[in-house]
């Protein structure tokens, strides 16, 4: 009786201990998560993909500013010489490998690049109507991606078939510049192959959009008939100059008719963290160049000071430049012309200038949630300007010059600075070049390209002081990749 | 069968009284312990026969003896008295605890243990000293007092300390277990168990008695121990309660009105702006904040005990309450209030059979304010304007208190703070275990337990539209109260349940062979499955902006952005565990142990789904071989041992795919707003998985040494240890280009630790009327990070913008503080020029040092400057009593742990700290590198994290001071109170320290432990209590 009872108590526990093994195990449905290995099955998921291949495009806000603190268009300003250092170190040229704003940027194009990489590895899986088209979007995004990259950085690491694995980290190396371009190219093609001519979602890439970043992408690699063959087709579609210069960089300006490609911003769905500011819907790059403590009821509001337009760039503008006060808000001059606004602020406390980026500074109302971070205003990509800008110097740099086109182009974009003819640029050859390079400074100033323009052109040692040739073309490779990857550093850094 | 057996019992018994009828006395008494008290079930033998009786429910007993003989008295944890039969027919007897303690058993897991057997290495805290120091938590009790244990306390009501059994394993997860009578909870829970329930705390230290708990077992283990009845025992009513008064214990010095005024106008002109304050004559001393926002809130404890039995069951019932107002802004502001009831039932069912089902319900009501952080009441009262009144005197503006029109950012009005700080939450806890005993024989025993915690929070916080200024960029409120466009007040709300349950199956099995060979065997499994989930929502538009509102039924918002918002969390991990052990001893002098487990969890990697720990341990007891001769020695016992235990905190592995427009935290955003339309939905691969992700490891040797002197006078406990933990739980640092999913953690680090912990105990009786004990208790640990990622961890964030402080990387002590060293100040340009390049600096600046030197001060410097985990803590506990008069304190040290000062904020105009009035104004004024010249712009940025803020937060603290006094029994005159104590108590009496803040002990766990943001201190408690029996 008793070693009966013992025997069934033994087998007992034997039964419990082999059908517990599966207790422990885990599936993640338990915590209703979705996982890689259900996901990609219907067109919508498809769909939501390519929504969050946009996405990374609004945390690289950083290099609008670099574009502008790093020439002489600005300076970083701030709070003090150590606040926002990424940008001080730019403007200082005192480059160290350790810039959070560089490894934002890299970090973030390649998560881009990793998102579209994810939708190339599965593009086999399902089938569905339009699905060529929507590819078209995401070819276009790691072209802008890549871009991004090689004119920052110069030769960079190069993949296009999977998403990176844990297994991957640490294997691979810098491909050439070349090569990087190369990829663009073709990813833009083929994009253009498959993509609308218009999408009725506002900010969705469409074959213009790839075309004029083809057309620009040329003109870096000095392409100049491609470019000029390009952009024509684009200055063929359906864009125009918008009138009054100062419209386009308003809320209602966003998406207009000389919009060829913007970067969606929104306070829609407010953002909070402080952890990662720049990684939300709103544009971080407005906040940062607003001015500091205003008060008053001007429809301005504040900001921290940094990104401050140069004198030097304020002195370029002739009289009668309507972009002059679109571009640049002197604050005393302001405050004195607006008594009724009452306006209060402190003066930018570091590397002040007294002068603001205007096209991109905080707006009253244009916020949400936690209001440093929600700013909506779009980052005007490409305009149709800067298309008949890239168009002007394609046609006056191209193996057959074409200077009249060049000049019908670039004085399209100054009659509209103007409101008049007498300002037409009649020069022609290098000089011509240099009126339309000038011209650029001048219509994009504080929109993020005059570094590149100035590395581009062969400028920028002349022009940027403290820049060093042979090193500061380019950015250095964050120092957390040279360490963890063992990737080669820049000449100089 | 059972009358049988009492058949022959009843008839030997009469035949025996028979026999020894003719030439006896009948002798009858009252035993009672040394306080009067009557002591129930003493045994009374009459020595060298086996006639002998027990005392009754009220200590009487009667018994034959002959003229002559020797009558015992035994009872357990008393020492036997014996007294000779002379004439006499009444003897009563007065036993006295025994002090020397060897008879002692100790809890163990899953068993217990004759303390004089034990091999490994625990600590014991008992009843005695827990309920004496009126504890808000256990570990309040611990700190000190067990040895191996550090505990850093928080001021904040019933916060959870941090608290470290020898040393520190990991960055993350350092919790040790809490097993409540063999349940495993969390330390949390400690929150929710009154003092006057705990019988005693058994700390679990080495690895030869932690590895029965395996994976969870790895940094160390609190055994509770709750209290039980007694069998046979007339009803025990206690009665226990405090009153009391908490208060700051000092504030720290900033600047009045006038000297901040001079300081900001010397700050301004500096950096070529104006004079801001052109007359500081007015000024006065202005306010100062810190005496607005500490408030002297009362704390009380009541609790009601009552324990017993009868021969087939006992029981012990408690209700008990706790209410403790927080010192920052008052009871109304910070609250921990906690209600207990308890029932503890143990049940013969049948000889064999034992079944005891212990239950307790806690009910625990709690609100907070915002601490330890840049937004924390305390951070904004010390750098809020001085120059400002308390109260609002500015016509038709809204807001009953002042807003500065110097501080437009960041800080504000803590008073408009506290006024605008509401929150709550409500904790109703069950916790208990059904457990069956069943003894199979004699010396064979399953157990099967059942223990449970279901705990259920429901909490809501309101977050009011503020006026802080009319310039203030934190206002949501205009001047005249109308909300500023687009401000929303909110409130939010949620409702978690955790339920966690154990089961276990366990036999244990004590067997000799041949008299002297000892041996307890004990095996068994257990599954325990711990679960949480919970749902939270908040919404906008709070009517009249009143907390008295603030409920999401009363709200309005309907805004699709965040107009309502809902979110939850849900978790559960399963674990499936065998363990046996094995002790051995030959005659008790020769100890042998081996026990092991084996872990399952659900939260390993698929490829590593089982973990296997094991130690052992051998002992010496000297003081048995026949060659150990001592008259001083009575007692010693040598000791080692060595196993592998774990560390669970790991992750459920998953890829996963997210469809959230955020993961905050992460900076994973996959949605994007195409033109005017609704932002659209995105998705995006958010992480990767490790299937080979498994425990962090510790391997730890233990060797100590237990002597006891002059019989119970002194007693001695040593340990030295070495732990080495491997397979530390990092995120590695994966290659940039593969963008920004979660990376998983994987085992890559390791850590080591060594150390001392020391007991010495004093126990004396000079007379009666004179009684003293006293105990010192040293804990010691030496930590060094062995291995890490390239990287390290770096935490301890603070300031805006936020610099990280503290690291956790190879090569260096866990939590270090890293920053740039100070080699005084710049006290002209030659030194600047000649000193490595220092970009902006001016005289007057910190000259920081050239670690590398490399001829530049840069980010390459930093170094380590400082340590916030003490090198050594040590309690001291003195008692004594005198007559009726009993008095008792208990001092506890801590010596080299670091504070770093960031409560200073530094900016233009907020309000700055006493050392600035001695800055550097001029050459050779002065080099201390604590005081820079004070200008409005920084260039040289003096403000960096660097030793200009690290102080030395050694301290040592008067934790408690008492004086009882015991009414006499002959003084009480009543038959319904046995015992009467009055007594009066101080806790946190004074704090010896060199530190200028408010209290070193700043607990934050590895990364944030010693960064001083604003910390809630500890209060300084004036209690007054009694303690009742009856």
């Amino acid at each position: 009786m008793k070693n009966t009872r013992n025997i069934i108590g033994f087998m007992l526990v034997i039964a419990m201990t082999t059908s517990c093994k599966k207790f422990v195990d885990y599936s993640p449905k338990e915590d209703y998560q979705i996982t890689a290995d259900d996901y990609l099955q219907s067109q919508d998921d498809y769909q939501k993909m390519v929504v969050g291949c946009y996405s990374p495009m609004q945390w690289i806000w950083a290099n609008r500013v670099i574009g502008d603190v790093a020439s002489d268009n600005s300076v970083s300003g701030g709070e003090n010489a150590t606040d926002q250092i990424g940008f001080q170190q730019i403007d200082d040229y005192q480059i160290t490998p350790v810039n959070s704003y560089l490894t934002e940027a890299w970090k973030s194009c390649y998560e881009g690049i990793n998102r579209v990489n994810y939708l190339e590895e599965n593009k086999g899986k399902l089938d569905f109507t339009g699905k060529d088209a929507l590819y078209g979007q995401i070819y276009f995004l790691r072209a802008y991606y890549y871009f991004q990259l090689v004119r920052m950085f110069g030769d960079v690491p190069l993949f296009t078939d999977h998403r990176l694995s844990v297994a991957d980290s640490r294997t691979l190396t810098r491909s050439p510049k070349a090569d990087v371009y190369t990829q663009i190219e073709t990813d833009l093609n083929n994009a253009i192959a498959v993509l609308p001519l218009t999408n009725p979602e506002k900010g969705r890439v469409t074959k213009y959009a790839a075309q004029a970043l083809l057309g620009k992408v040329l003109l870096y690699e000095g392409k100049f008939d491609a470019a000029a063959a390009m952009l024509e087709n684009v200055i063929a579609g359906p864009f125009d100059l918008v009138p009054n210069f100062g419209d386009i960089f308003l809320q209602t300006g966003e998406n207009g008719p000389e919009s060829v490609f913007e970067v969606q911003y929104s306070n829609l769905s407010p953002f909070y963290d402080w952890s990662n500011p720049g990684r939300g819907q709103g544009n971080l790059m407005v906040q940062v160049c607003g001015i500091r403590n205003l008060t008053g009821s001007s429809p301005y509001g504040q900001g921290w000071s940094s990104n401050l337009p140069t004198q030097d760039l304020a002195n370029a503008y002739q009289a009668g430049d309507t972009r002059k006060e679109v571009t640049i808000l002197d604050i005393e001059a302001y405050k004195a012309a607006h008594p009724e606004y009452n306006i209060t602020y402190l003066v930018a406390p570091y590397k002040n200038t007294g002068l603001y980026d205007q096209k991109y500074l905080p707006r009253k109302g244009e916020t949400s949630g936690q209001v440093e971070l929600n700013y909506l205003i779009n980052y005007r990509d490409i305009r149709f300007a800067d298309v008949l800008l890239m168009a002007a110097e394609a046609y006056n740099r191209s193996s057959t010059p074409n200077d009249s086109k060049a000049q019908t182009y670039l004085n399209r974009v100054r009659q509209r600075a103007f409101g008049d003819n007498a300002h037409d640029i009649t020069a022609t050859g290098s000089a011509l070049t240099q009126a339309i390079w000038k011209e650029r400074r001048l219509e994009l100033a504080m929109e993020g390209d005059r570094f590149f323009d100035l590395v581009r052109t062969g400028q920028a040692a002349t022009t940027i002081e403290g820049f060093e040739a042979g090193k500061n073309e380019v950015f250095p490779i964050p120092q957390e990749e040279v360490d963890i990857s063992g990737l080669t550093q820049n000449p100089g850094y | 069968m059972k009358r049988k057996i009492t058949l022959v019992f009843l008839l030997l018994f009469v035949s025996m009284t028979c026999l020894v009828k003719a030439q006896s006395l009948k002798i009858s008494g009252k035993v009672t312990d040394e306080n009067g008290e009557t002591l129930p079930g003493v045994s009374v033998k009459v020595k060298g026969t086996s006639n002998g009786t027990q005392t009754d429910l009220n200590g009487m007993y009667s018994v034959q003896a002959p003229k002559g003989a020797t009558l015992v008295f035994s009872y357990l944890g008393y020492d036997s008295k014996e007294v000779t039969v002379a004439d006499q027919l009444l003897i009563n007897v007065s036993l006295k605890p025994n002090i020397n303690n060897l008879n002692e058993v100790v809890v163990v897991g899953y068993g217990t243990q004759k303390v004089t057997k034990v091999s490994g290495a625990i600590s014991t805290v008992k009843q005695a000293d827990i309920q004496k120091l009126n504890p808000v938590r256990a570990e309040d009790a611990i700190q000190g007092r067990a040895s191996g244990v550090t505990v850093i306390s928080t001021g904040s009501p019933g916060a959870k300390p941090t608290v470290l059994i020898r040393g520190i394993p990991s960055y993350t997860g350092t919790d040790p277990v809490v097993v409540v009578d063999g349940s495993i909870q969390t330390l949390d829970d400690l929150n929710s168990i009154p003092a006057s329930d705990i019988e005693s705390i058994n700390i679990l230290k080495d690895a030869a008695t932690t590895a029965i708990y395996g994976v969870k077992g790895g940094n160390g283990v609190i055994l509770v121990t709750t209290k039980s009845g007694k069998k046979n025992g007339k009803t025990e009513f206690s009665y226990g309660g405090t009153y009391g008064q908490q208060e700051v214990m000092n504030t720290i010095g900033v600047l009045n009105a006038s000297e901040y005024a001079g300081i900001v106008n010397e700050g301004s002109l500096a950096s070529g702006g104006n004079i801001i304050f052109p007359d500081i004559s007015t000024l006065g001393v202005g306010t100062n904040w810190q005496n607005q926002i500490f408030k002297k809130p009362v704390t009380q404890t009541h609790s009601l005990t009552a324990r017993g039995g009868s021969d087939k069951m006992t029981y012990f019932v408690s209700a008990a309450y706790l209410g403790q107002g927080g010192i920052v802004g008052g009871g109304s502001k910070s609250y921990f209030n906690r209600s207990n009831g308890t029932v503890n039932l143990d049940f013969d069912l049948t000889p064999k059979l034992k079944f005891i089902a212990n239950t307790s319900f806690v009910n625990i009501k709690g609100a907070g304010v915002p601490e330890n952080s840049i937004n924390s009441v305390i951070s904004n009262a010390l750098n809020f304007d001085p120059t400002v009144p308390i109260y609002n005197n500015i016509p038709n503006t809204y807001g009953l208190y002042s807003v500065s029109n110097n501080i437009l950012s960041e800080i504000y009005n803590p008073l408009t703070q506290l006024a605008d700080t509401h929150n709550e939450s409500n904790t109703n806890k069950l916790y208990g275990k059904l457990e069956l005993q069943y003894n199979i024989l004699k010396n064979l025993k399953i157990t099967s337990r059942y223990g449970y915690t279901n705990t259920d929070v429901t909490g809501k916080s309101f977050t009011p539209l503020s006026y802080y200024g009319a310039a203030h960029i934190n206002s949501t409120l205009n001047a005249d109260g109308t909300p500023k466009a687009g401000a929303h007040n909110s409130v939010y709300q949620y409702k978690t349940t955790y339920y966690n349950f154990t089961f276990e199956q366990f036999g244990n099995y004590n067997f000799k062979i041949n008299e002297d060979h000892n041996f307890e065997a004990m095996l068994g499994f257990s599954i325990a499955k711990n679960t949480g989930n919970s749902i939270n929502g908040s919404r906008q538009d709070v009517p009249f902006n009143s907390w008295d509102y603030a409920d999401i039924t009363a709200a309005t918002g309907t805004a699709p952005n965040s107009g309502i918002s809902l979110g939850d969390f849900r978790y559960e991990t399963r674990n499936l565990s065998y363990f046996g052990r094995l002790n051995y001893d030959y005659k008790g002098k020769y100890l042998a142990s081996f026990s092991m487990r084996r872990d399952g969890s659900s939260n390993f990697g698929a490829n590593n789904k089982f973990g296997n720990f094991y130690a052992g341990s051998l002992g010496w007891v000297v003081s048995d071989e026949k060659f150990f001769k001592s008259d001083v020695i009575n007692f010693l016992k040598i000791r080692g041992s060595y196993g592998i235990t774990g560390n669970d905190n790991t992750q459920r592995q998953f890829q996963r795919i997210s469809t959230a427009i955020y993961s905050y935290g992460l900076g994973q955003n996959a949605g994007y707003t195409f033109g005017d339309n609704p932002t659209s939905i995105g998705a995006t691969v958010a992480s990767y998985k490790n299937d080979n992700l498994k425990w962090e490891r510790d391997k730890q040797l233990n060797a100590g040494l237990d002597i006891q002197l002059f019989d119970g006078l002194l007693n001695f406990s040593g340990d030295y240890f070495e732990k080495r933990t491997d397979g530390l739980l990092f995120y590695p640092s994966l290659s940039l280009y593969l963008g920004t999913a979660q990376v998983p953690s994987a085992n890559v680090g390791n850590v080591k630790a060594s150390g001392v912990d020391l007991n010495l105990g004093l126990t004396k009786s000079f007379s009666d009327n004179f009684k003293l004990n006293s105990s010192i208790s040293f804990s010691k640990a030496k930590n060094l990070v062995t291995k890490t990622d390239v990287n390290g961890l770096q935490g301890g964030n603070f300031g805006i913008p936020s610099y990280n402080l503290t690291r956790f990387e190879q090569g260096y002590s866990p939590g270090y503080f890293y920053g740039y060293q100070t080699a005084g100040l710049f006290q002209n340009y030659t030194e600047i020029q000649s000193s490595p390049t220092q970009p902006n600096a001016q005289p007057g600046d910190i000259k920081f040092a050239d670690i590398n030197g490399d001829g530049v001060i840069n980010d390459q410097d930093r170094t380590k400057i400082g340590d916030p985990f003490p090198k050594f803590t040590m309690g001291y506990n003195l008692g004594f009593s005198y007559k009726n008069f009993d008095f008792n304190t208990f001092w506890y040290a801590s010596v080299g742990n670091d504070v770093y000062r960031a409560y200073e904020r530094n900016l233009a105009m907020t309000n700055k700290f006493r050392g600035v009035l001695a800055r550097w104004t001029g050459e050779g004024t002065t080099n201390d590198p604590r005081n820079p010249r004070f200008s409005f712009t920084d260039g040289n940025n003096n403000t960096r994290p660097s030793d200009r803020y690290v102080e030395d937060g050694t301290f040592l603290k008067i934790k408690d001071v008492q004086v009882g006094y015991t009414f006499p029994t002959s003084l009480l005159k009543s038959k319904v109170i046995s015992r009467l104590r009055l007594f009066a108590q101080v806790k946190n009496a004074y704090t010896f320290t060199k530190y200028q803040g408010f209290d070193p002990e700043i607990s934050g766990g590895i990364l944030n432990s010693g960064i001083d943001r604003g910390a809630y201190p500890q209060a300084r408690t004036f209690l007054f209590g009694l303690n009742m029996n009856f």
